[in-house]
């Protein structure tokens, strides 16, 4: 056998069947579906006493399907073929008169590996910082090796549909409340599963126990409210279709026999397995996962991560890449103007580890180690012997530069790393003892969770600046794309146009909050006013006025935004479009100017304003070689800027749609509404030249 | 002086470095596509073939080394006059120039053009044999790695200096080679090379096959991907996706008199306006086909905004970007519109560069074009090793 290895262990008769499949992950295939059912029905021959589940990865328990098996399948039926042998071994399993455990000493069952251990097993015992869950939903698709039912038959119906429609990876200890798995320690997983063994000869799998009852079974006007919830949440945009397979499979299901809802399950499965926006997620998955790892470790060469580093600017921002450069191991510095600042960062720092700790998610040791990677102090000559300086100070170039300036004096030869996010490294190097040590680390609030950096070379940069600025952004965890400077760079500028469109359709007439709905159906994660007030109407407008000024004739600020930001409509703790609540709040819309000789704006234009808007942004900067490659303009848009993650990217977008197509509505909707940035981008006129319609990405 | 005509062209679909044709003899290819052009609307022409031009570049493909062209004749059973051509990859355009002056000058009617090239079976050089070797390990040459000149850079070399001479940002040249292959899939999808191609019989060992479709194209590729590519032998610009491969094929054409053509009855497809040969300095193969499509402009009389299609060979992206950029008279918008009427159904990035076979391709491919298109004249033009030209201007006899 070449995916898992088998024995019996003569003294306890007990079958031990320990996963290894090709690949640095476990993960299932046809081949190692045949084996398994061989494995188990040589067990029962053998007259084990019970089969035992464990991995020989490190990290990897069984993480899911073999994607590149399951993607190399073209026709539906095949797909379909290979779901039904999982399910075969996994009903073998279920059924086979003998206890089926599993252990998991630190590693993961993801997707189809979590479905063996909540269908195939009886019972399963894991180590604190084991973790479970099933993320299908991230990759536009849906469990489907019965997870949408045997999950419901371990945790109730509430925690399923969190796990699923939420695509959840949980740590062991979550699951800990619930009967079909236990935590315990490492060493003392293998003689507890034996001994669960021993105790429970006559177990029948749950999925089979015709008396079996669903925990936390909910009265029905609750369960009605449940789902609706849910619904709510997940089905805005019809185009997430796998969101609505999803419930459909976990709601039908429920009331169906066992077997009728399995087989719906591999029915909305299949379905999906053709949609494009599946394979949108599932290519950027790969973009992800894949292809940036190879950008990113082209890009950083040979260079080594920075060992230590100084963060100059205590606030929100600061704090946070104190935080992701402390947990994997750096030491920093954290400056700031005065003590009681810095006493309050540590103070907000500390608290904040403090919950994760308490909500489980992250051992005390963890925490501990990070603060103490952390120092603080309002000495720069302890600059002295520091490779990397991140300035993370408000946006204000003059206080850059005097920052900078204090830096360099103290070690002019230290990378001097701007987190700016839009300020041109040109600008704040001008007159620097040497302008050559400044490099853009633009990083995305909140830092901890969002995954992207940008970097910026600047005109004047040292070669060997982006290099060490990605290594260090690797050890940091982060997806880094590096781009040319300019002003807003890539994401900045792109992003500015969602909040300005949105902006601009309302002025046009149309409503702000149907904006904002219409936005999220077209794939956004919020609504462009939504989006203002949760940035801060004080940066969104001090960010538009600065593009305006770099950019005159093509981005303009509209009239609203000064209204708002005037009336104190700027959110972040002030009023703007929503409420506390999330509730909408019509006052703000008094601020809106009303265009005159416009017409309101559809649905459809309103989606087409800010999708081909910020789309021809995109095309714009890469055509000013801002960008420099496709991927990244696909990575930053998702990663950063929200844009719709079921277009894969503005790329990804425009080759869906075909260049011209995009280039005639983009003229279109620059033409009725004399909105100026959508003057199409000269790129797709070289594109088309070229013969260029889709494949961009 | 006599009018001269294209009366026949045809290619094989061009292989894949060591490919479907990869195992063939170059003489069998080169024999049964000409074989294939001889026969015009099932009326064989062959016994009145006056003379035989045949262009290669790599002779050392070829069991026997030397006029292979008349090889080639022979195993097309003609006894007549036949000249081996080695102007690199001009070379089957130059045998198409000496072709059409020796029927203008009247000296004869009919001659059949031939260019074969089987790339994959470039043999390798040992240089010091003959005298024996002592002990110690043997040096191989591969001829055609790094694709250079001894003494001068190679031509990817070339090809990217040249391109950034001229502001071809290594963007566009990516963006181009793309465009090649999207050009290439919607034509082969619509059928408009099956004009030009025939299907020849490839051999390898005991296996037969009927190979009819170019195998090179990649309908899968993505910008994003191509850009990924890293450069290649010392060229800041230059990458496997802007380049074309090393490649297999034979085309073939029979030109004759307008006069003949039509007394005879006889297909007219196109009419040879002007021929010319140019060269520049060693470095110069990105911009050469602007020159030699500028020396038959001046020729014919005709301009650049007369010609309805231009086909300029991609031996690497910069050449079609940089030629038509000087053509245009660097004016952006004349580029542009230059660009969308240039190598409209992909060139030798997606189809391939079999290189003393693809000058009479290109030629063909856009005398189809502009017959479909009901255009008057179309012109192509292909570099040369050591940077010499060759371009051909056509007109469309059946629309004038």
């Amino acid at each position: 056998m070449s995916e898992i290895s088998f024995r019996i262990d003569r003294e306890r008769n007990i079958a031990h069947v320990i996963i290894d499949t090709h690949g640095p992950l476990n993960v299932i295939g046809g081949a190692f579906l045949s084996e398994m059912q061989t494995a188990a029905a040589t067990a029962v021959e053998a007259g084990a006493r019970g089969i035992i589940f464990s991995s020989a990865k490190k990290r990897s328990f069984l993480d899911g399907a073999d994607l590149k098996e399951l993607f190399s399948l073209t026709d539906p039926d095949s797909v379909r073929a290979l779901l039904k042998t999982m399910h075969g071994t996994m009903a073998a399993l279920a059924r086979a008169k003998l206890p089926v455990t599993a252990v998991l000493n630190g590693q993961t069952a993801l997707g189809g590996g979590f479905e063996l251990l909540l269908w195939g097993c009886d019972h399963v015992f894991a180590t604190k910082g084991s973790r479970l869950g099933l993320p299908e939903v991230n990759l536009g698709l849906i469990p489907a090796g019965g997870g949408t039912q045997t999950l419901r038959k371990a945790l109730g119906l509430a925690a399923t549909l969190d796990i699923i429609m939420g695509g959840r990876v949980l740590p062991a200890e979550s699951y800990a409340d619930s009967g079909f798995l236990t935590v315990c320690e490492p060493d003392e997983l293998m003689e507890r599963a034996v001994q669960w063994i021993e105790e429970n000869g006559d177990a029948v799998n749950r999925n089979y126990d015709p008396g079996y009852k669903d925990p936390g079974t909910l009265p029905s006007e609750e369960e009605e409210a449940l789902v609706k919830k849910f619904r709510s949440r997940y089905t805005v945009s019809s185009h997430r279709r796998f969101y609505e397979a999803a419930l459909e499979a976990i709601i039908e299901g429920k009331d169906e026999p066992f077997e009728k809802a399995l087989d719906r399950e591999i029915t909305l499965f299949c379905e999906l397995f053709q949609n494009p926006v599946t394979k949108n997620k599932l290519d950027l998955f790969i973009l992800n996962t894949g292809i940036a790892p190879r950008l990113m470790k082209a890009a950083r060469g040979k260079a080594a991560p920075a060992d230590s580093l100084a963060i100059i600017g205590a606030g929100l921002m600061g704090r946070g890449i104190a935080q992701v450069s402390a947990d994997k191991g750096m030491k920093v510095l954290l400056i700031d103007v005065n003590d009681q600042v810095l006493n309050d960062s540590a103070e907000v720092i500390g608290s904040t580890l403090d919950k994760l700790v308490a909500r489980g998610r992250w051992m005390p040791e963890r925490r501990d180690k990070l603060l103490a990677n952390i120092e603080y102090t309002t000495d720069y000559r302890r600059l002295e012997d520091i490779p990397l300086v991140i300035e993370s100070v408000p946006e204000n170039l003059d206080l850059k530069r005097r920052i900078l300036r204090k830096v360099q004096e103290v070690n002019p030869d230290t990378i001097f790393a701007s987190n700016t996010s839009s300020m041109p490294m040109a600008d704040i190097s001008e007159g620097a003892i040497k302008p050559e040590m400044v490099v853009g680390m633009h990083y995305f609030s909140p830092v901890p969770l969002m995954a992207l950096l940008e970097i910026i070379r600047g005109p004047q940069t040292r070669p060997d600046l982006v290099p060490t600025a990605v290594a260090t952004g690797m050890v940091q965890g982060k997806t880094c794309i590096v781009v040319n400077d300019g002003p807003g760079f890539y994401t900045s500028r792109t992003f500015a146009l969602l909040v300005i469109g949105g902006v601009f359709c309302a002025e046009f007439g149309a409503d702000p909050w149907e904006i904002d709905l219409w936005a999220r159906e077209a794939g956004f994660p919020q609504g462009p006013l939504d989006v203002f007030g949760s940035v801060g109407g004080e940066i969104v407008y001090h960010a538009g006025r600065f593009l305006e000024s770099r950019f005159p004739g093509r981005i303009e600020v509209p009239e609203s935004i000064e209204r708002l930001v005037e009336a104190g409509y700027t959110g972040a703790g002030k009023p703007c479009f929503y409420t506390a609540k999330k509730k909408p709040d019509p006052s703000a819309a008094e601020f809106i100017v009303r265009k005159a000789g416009v017409p309101a704006p559809t649905r459809e234009e309103v989606q087409d304003i800010l999708l081909y808007g910020m789309a021809n942004e995109a095309f714009q900067i890469k055509h000013e070689g801002v960008l420099t490659d496709y991927m990244s303009m696909e990575l930053g848009a998702v990663l950063g800027i929200g844009f719709p993650d079921i277009w894969h990217g503005p790329a990804r977008f425009v080759s869906s749609r075909g260049v011209t197509r995009v280039r005639d509505r983009l003229q279109e909707l620059h033409d009725k509404f004399g909105i100026k940035y959508l003057e199409p981008s000269r790129l797709f006129d070289y594109l088309a030249a070229s013969g260029v319609e889709s494949s961009l990405v | 002086m006599e009018n001269v005509v294209i009366v026949s062209a045809k290619r094989s679909a061009f292989g894949r470095y060591g490919g479907t044709l990869s195992d063939m003899n170059p003489l069998d290819l080169a024999v049964q596509v000409a074989e294939q052009t001889l026969v015009l609307e099932n009326r064989d022409v062959k016994n009145q073939v006056e003379q035989v031009f045949v262009g290669n570049c790599i002779q050392s493909s070829f069991e026997s080394a030397s006029t292979v062209g008349r090889q080639i004749s022979l195993g097309l059973g003609m006894e007549v006059f036949t000249t081996t051509i080695d102007t690199a990859c001009c070379s089957p355009l130059t045998c198409l120039r000496l072709g059409t002056q020796a029927i203008r000058s009247g000296e004869i009617d009919t001659a059949l053009v031939v260019g074969v090239e089987l790339m994959s079976r470039t043999p390798h050089v040992v240089r010091n044999m003959r005298k024996g070797i002592r002990i110690g390990k043997v040096e191989m040459i591969d001829p055609i790695f790094p694709i250079e000149y001894i003494g001068y850079n190679p031509v990817s070399v070339d090809a990217s200096d040249g391109a950034e001479r001229y502001g071809v940002t290594k963007h566009m040249l990516d963006t181009w080679s793309l465009g090649s292959h999207r050009k290439w899939v919607e034509a082969h999808k619509n059928g408009r090379f099956e004009d030009e191609i025939v299907p020849v019989t490839a051999t390898s060992g005991r296996e037969k096959v009927v190979f009819d479709a170019d195998e090179f194209p990649r309908p899968t590729a993505t910008l994003a991907k191509i850009e990924m590519l890293p450069p290649i032998f010392g060229a800041r610009l230059i990458t496997a996706g802007n380049a074309p491969g090393l490649n297999d094929g034979a085309s073939a054409a029979v030109l004759m008199s307008e006069e003949k053509a039509r007394r005879e009855g006889y297909p007219v497809l196109g009419r040879v306006l002007a021929a010319g040969g140019v060269t520049d300095s060693p470095d110069g193969i990105a911009w050469v086909p602007a020159t030699a499509i500028s020396k038959v402009m001046e020729l014919s009389g005709v301009g650049i905004d007369d010609i309805d299609l231009v086909e300029i060979n991609e031996a690497f992206a910069a050449m079609p970007l940089v030629s038509t950029r000087i053509l245009a008279g660097d004016d952006e918008e004349a580029w542009l519109r230059l660009l969308e009427r240039t190598n409209v159904n992909g060139g030798a990035i997606a189809i391939g560069h079999p290189v003393g076979a693809s000058g009479l391709r290109i030629l063909m491919t856009m005398m189809y074009e502009l017959r479909r298109r009901n255009g008057t004249y179309g012109v192509a033009s292909i570099c040369g090793g050591l940077a010499q030209g060759e371009a051909v201007l056509l007109e469309n006899p059946d629309n004038k």
